[in-house]
């Protein structure tokens, strides 16, 4: 698991999940790993496995709810769903994220 | 962070093992699903499983980011350390048990001590509002306080608006017949207000009201729920219970909640009714007041008013009586005097200094096993530990054993308590329950950490900052360096601490013994008393309680081991409440006089002699001339005030209290004789001029029996009561006590703290012993291999003891010199508690000096004749 050069950045994950599932409603942590690798395409590079971490903080914040259930593989998973904090921080982390690419692309184009 | 993720985080912490379990499986089922999708795409298996893992990325680091997000990192490393702390506890459990152990007796004392403080001094009073309660008293000259009078206290209740409820109460006695025995319980008759006062709720029933204290009401009684358990076994139907008090029926109204009146000797609660006679005098002063200050109304306002009716009440009045004012006290105050606030306060300062001596040996402890363990620390400091979780290490395994030795504590504080309990129940109100609640086992939560950081800390940052390199460094070992230092630093404050508490301890054990020695004027071995209270309804008239006297007295003085029987109205040694006055011819003044009252017999029994004229005898009855005799202390008055070289056949006229009704009547008497004056309240009061009428011209229902036996009393008692059962059955024998413990308790108020204080110091002594003879030890043992080579160079081993023991004696004299000072510095507080012993007293401080001293000699002798006798050879070869 060397070179992963395109790594989703620092903090970006957490957006992606929420978006994910306020899109989809209740998912798996494959199927949301999966479902980033396929909406970003080859232009990022994900190890599945970051998804994990990224989940517990979520949880601990109170913006997704777990709950038990059976995957496809007949195997007990946990099961991730946006709860009502979560889709109102969603806007926020939303806003928050253009603000910094804002920011990022002011910052650029001043600079060239 | 935000709060709701560090709560998470912390709760996390509780259940790593099952979340990592959780996640362990969450990474299967991942997998598998990857697995199954890339066979899906037409992969073989084992490229499957490959691209399944490859795609999931590094899955251990995932794990270890998971465990870091979810929990505190900081938490992980306390728990760390604490389970470290508990290992190293039970890695060396000789070591562990002798610091809890030390630190048990430390804090169980403080722990207890401070349960008797919580419940004497800092808890409200367990009624409601406790800060309104008052005593009201009349107050004849400033500083006395007395009891008042029945028109004085309905003028009282009349008048004043500072109260929103005001009671008055005398205290009573009756004989309860019910299935058993007959027992006589104590109780009070209150009037209507009492309950008001003192809030107190019913769990059955009503309390009083005032129509239950008109003239010719059915009598009725408020039972405490005590006495409703344990006269009546809790009977449900009590409230239709009529039981016979004093051969009356009366019936329960009224069952109190438990509580603090369950504390108190009151058993049984009736309705006060004034007679005819009690209000039509306001001579007699009999009735304890109580008040509840309406709120808002301070204390000096209701003082201020109190004062204006008194004016306004004895305008016109005799000069005496204006002067005269009323006094308003907190109950609070008035239930824990000065006397009690101080014992209480130095024996918690006594126990205070046991733990701080218990302090100073567990850090000398902490210290002695921390050289033992400079090796282990040095390597993981050169293994890349840093200064501070070292500290941090060391100080969370002294704070193990803290809370251990605090856990301990408790346990020894709760035994101590159940071995005082009937102690302290005599020396302290009622109203004061004793118990390990929440502040007292957070007062020993806080003891052992106080004492983790103060026994803990030094020790772990002298070891870690220590040169750790000197510890991997094996030849550097038996130099007095900073280290011990410290140690014999540790050693002056524990000798001087506890020269403090010992020479406290003998000063107390020496007035105590003055005590002792007191002269009080009577013969008290094989003497026993009993109260016998004749209820009035069998005696109704003076006569028959004269006749019952002379016949009781008869009975027990033919019982078999009866010696000499006497009956008086007041125990000797005992303060005599009941003051007159004494008119004498040609005197203006009244001489007041406290007044008592005997048969033939008591002199006799207390082998008090008599000094001129005669005692008094059977003769004297009612009928013929009446008579009295009076003390050395009352002679020496009446011959400053009237002249009179020997008072014996001169005339004078006494108030004298009425049989049952509240009267006094001012009859002609003849003085009779002296006799020299026996002790009649604690030591430091001098003697009161007194009065002895004869009780059979000045009967009382309530007397005291004295029965000198010629053999131990109590095997005598059942002939006792046998001749009194014999003139009438019905009547219970109560308060029985031996003359000794009637003289221990007149002079136990005080001798109380100085057995406590004796306990403490004996503690303190050894824990000051253990902790002197440690370190000694300790510091004598680093010292072999000095020693070693001095007796390899010549040295004789007499020399090399000299030498270590001056150095012992050294650190000894500085620590002695110190808690000299120390006991200068308290002079002030001990004064009080002292009788005829100078806080400074040279035999006491002497010997708390040579006591410590012995001591130290003693720590020093054994390990340094240890040293000296060993083959330096090898010592040296050990070391090197």
């Amino acid at each position: 698991m060397s070179k992963q050069q395109n790594e989703v950045p620092y903090g970006t994950l957490d957006l992606l999940i929420l978006k994910t599932l306020e899109t989809l409603g209740t998912l798996h942590g494959y199927a949301i790993a999966r479902r980033i690798e396929q909406v970003s395409g080859d232009d990022m590079q994900l190890s599945q496995g970051s998804v994990y971490p990224a989940l517990i903080r979520l949880q601990q914040e109170g913006w997704i709810a777990t709950d038990w259930g059976i995957s496809e593989t007949n195997r007990k998973v946990k099961f991730y769903s946006l709860t009502e904090a979560g889709r109102k921080q969603l806007p926020i982390e939303v806003a928050k994220w253009e603000k910094a690419t804002a920011l990022v692309a002011r910052f650029l184009e001043a600079s060239s | 962070m935000t709060v709701r993720r560090a709560v998470e985080r912390v709760a996390a912490l509780l259940r790593n093992r099952r979340l990592d379990a959780e996640l362990e499986s969450e990474i299967l089922a991942h997998l598998e699903l990857a697995q199954r999708d890339a066979l899906a795409r037409g992969l073989s298996p084992a490229e499957a499983r490959r691209a399944a893992r490859l795609s999931f990325g590094g899955i251990e680091q995932m794990k270890e980011e998971h465990r870091e997000r979810r929990s505190l990192p900081w938490m992980e490393t306390l728990w760390r350390d604490f389970s470290y702390g508990v290992a190293a506890v039970r890695r060396a459990p000789g070591f562990s048990a002798l610091v809890v152990g030390v630190l048990a007796l430390g804090i169980g004392a403080n722990v207890g001590m401070f349960s008797v403080v919580d419940a004497v001094l800092l808890k409200p009073l367990p009624f409601a509002a406790p800060d309104r309660l008052t005593g009201v008293w009349e107050a004849p000259r400033p500083g006395i306080v007395n009891a008042t009078s029945a028109p004085d206290f309905l003028d009282w209740q009349r008048l004043a608006t500072v109260f929103s409820a005001l009671s008055a109460e005398q205290s009573v006695s009756a004989d309860l017949v019910g299935s058993n025995e007959p027992v006589r319980l104590s109780g009070k008759e209150v009037t209507a207000g009492y309950f008001q006062v003192f809030t107190a709720r019913t769990l059955l029933g009503r309390t009083f009201t005032p129509g239950d204290a008109q003239p010719g009401a059915a009598p009725v009684i408020v039972l405490s729920h005590a006495a409703w358990q344990n006269y009546f076994g809790g009977d449900p139907g009590i409230l239709s219970r009529r039981p016979i008090l004093d051969g009356a029926p009366h019936q329960v109204i009224g069952v109190l909640a438990p509580g603090a009146f369950d504390r108190d000797e009151t058993r049984f609660w009736k309705p006060l009714v004034f007679t005819p006679d009690q209000l039509a005098t306001r001579d007699i002063h009999w009735l304890t007041v109580y008040g509840r200050l309406r709120p808002g109304v301070t204390l000096a306002q209701a003082r201020e008013q109190m004062a204006a009716i008194h004016a306004a009440m004895t305008e016109g009045a005799a000069k005496e009586d204006r002067e005269a004012s009323i006094a308003i006290e907190p109950l609070a105050r008035l239930l824990v005097g000065d006397g009690l606030q101080r014992s209480v306060t130095v024996a918690f300062g006594a126990v205070t200094l046991v733990l701080l001596i218990a302090c100073a040996n567990v850090a000398n402890l902490l210290l002695a096993k921390g050289a033992t363990r400079r090796r282990e620390l040095a390597v993981r400091a050169a293994l890349g530990a840093g200064r501070g979780r070292l500290v941090r290490q060391l100080f969370t395994e002294s704070l193990v054993l803290c809370l251990l030795g605090g856990l301990a504590g408790v346990a020894v504080a709760a035994l101590l308590l159940r071995v005082a309990k009937p102690v302290l129940a005599d020396s302290i109100p009622f109203t004061a329950a004793v118990a390990l609640d929440f502040p007292v086992l957070a007062f020993a939560g806080a003891a052992a950490l106080g004492v983790a950081l103060l026994a803990g800390t030094l020790p772990a940052m002298r070891m870690a900052f220590g040169n750790l390199a000197q510890g991997l460094n094996g030849s550097a070992r038996g130099s007095s360096g900073a280290h011990s230092r410290m140690r014999r630093a540790i050693v002056v404050g524990e000798v001087a601490l506890s020269l403090i508490l010992v020479s406290g301890a003998l000063l107390l054990l020496r007035s105590l013994l003055k005590l002792q020695a007191l002269d009080t004027g009577i013969r008290t071995s094989q003497v026993i008393t009993m109260s016998l209270d004749l209820p009035v309804g069998a005696y109704p008239t003076p006569q028959q309680a004269a006749l019952f006297y002379q016949t009781a007295a008869s009975r027990v003085q033919a019982a078999p081991g009866v010696a000499q029987v006497g009956m008086t109205t007041t125990l000797p040694l005992r303060w005599i409440s009941n003051g007159e006055a004494m008119m004498v011819p040609g005197v203006e003044k009244l001489v007041r006089v406290r007044f008592k009252r005997v048969d033939p017999g008591y002199f006799k029994t207390l082998g008090i002699p008599v000094l001129a004229g005669r005692g008094i005898t059977a003769a004297d009855v009612e009928g013929s001339t009446r008579v009295l005799v009076i003390n050395q202390a009352l002679a020496a008055r009446l011959a400053d005030v009237a002249g009179y070289r020997n008072p014996v056949g001169k005339k004078v006229r006494v108030s004298c209290p009425g049989y049952v009704e509240k009267r006094v009547f001012l009859p002609e008497m003849e003085i009779a004789g002296v006799i020299r004056s026996e002790r009649v309240a604690s030591p430091g009061y001098p003697d009161p001029p007194v009065v002895y009428a004869p009780l059979a011209q000045v009967p009382s229902p309530q007397i005291k029996l004295l029965v000198r036996t010629m053999t131990e009393p109590g095997a005598v008692m059942p002939a006792i009561r046998q001749a009194i059962r014999e003139v009438d059955s019905g009547l219970p024998l109560g308060d029985i006590a031996t003359m000794d413990q009637v003289r221990d308790g007149t002079l136990s108020g005080a001798t109380r703290p100085a057995w406590l204080i004796g306990v403490f110091a004996a503690l303190s002594v050894l824990l000051a012993a253990i902790g002197l003879y440690g370190v000694v030890a300790h510091l004598v043992t680093q010292q072999r291999r000095e020693i070693g080579i001095r007796m390899a160079l010549g040295a004789r081993g007499a020399d090399v003891l000299s030498r270590v023991l001056r150095h012992a004696l050294g650190t000894v004299a500085v620590g002695l010199a110190l808690g000299l000072a120390g006991a200068f510095a308290l002079t002030r507080v001990m004064k009080n508690l002292l009788f005829e012993v100078s806080p400074l007293d040279p035999l006491a401080l002497a010997l708390a000096c040579a006591a410590m001293t012995l001591i130290g000699l003693f720590a020093g002798l054994v390990p340094a004749s240890r040293a000296a006798r060993v083959d330096p050879a090898t010592t040296l070869r050990d070391e090197g």
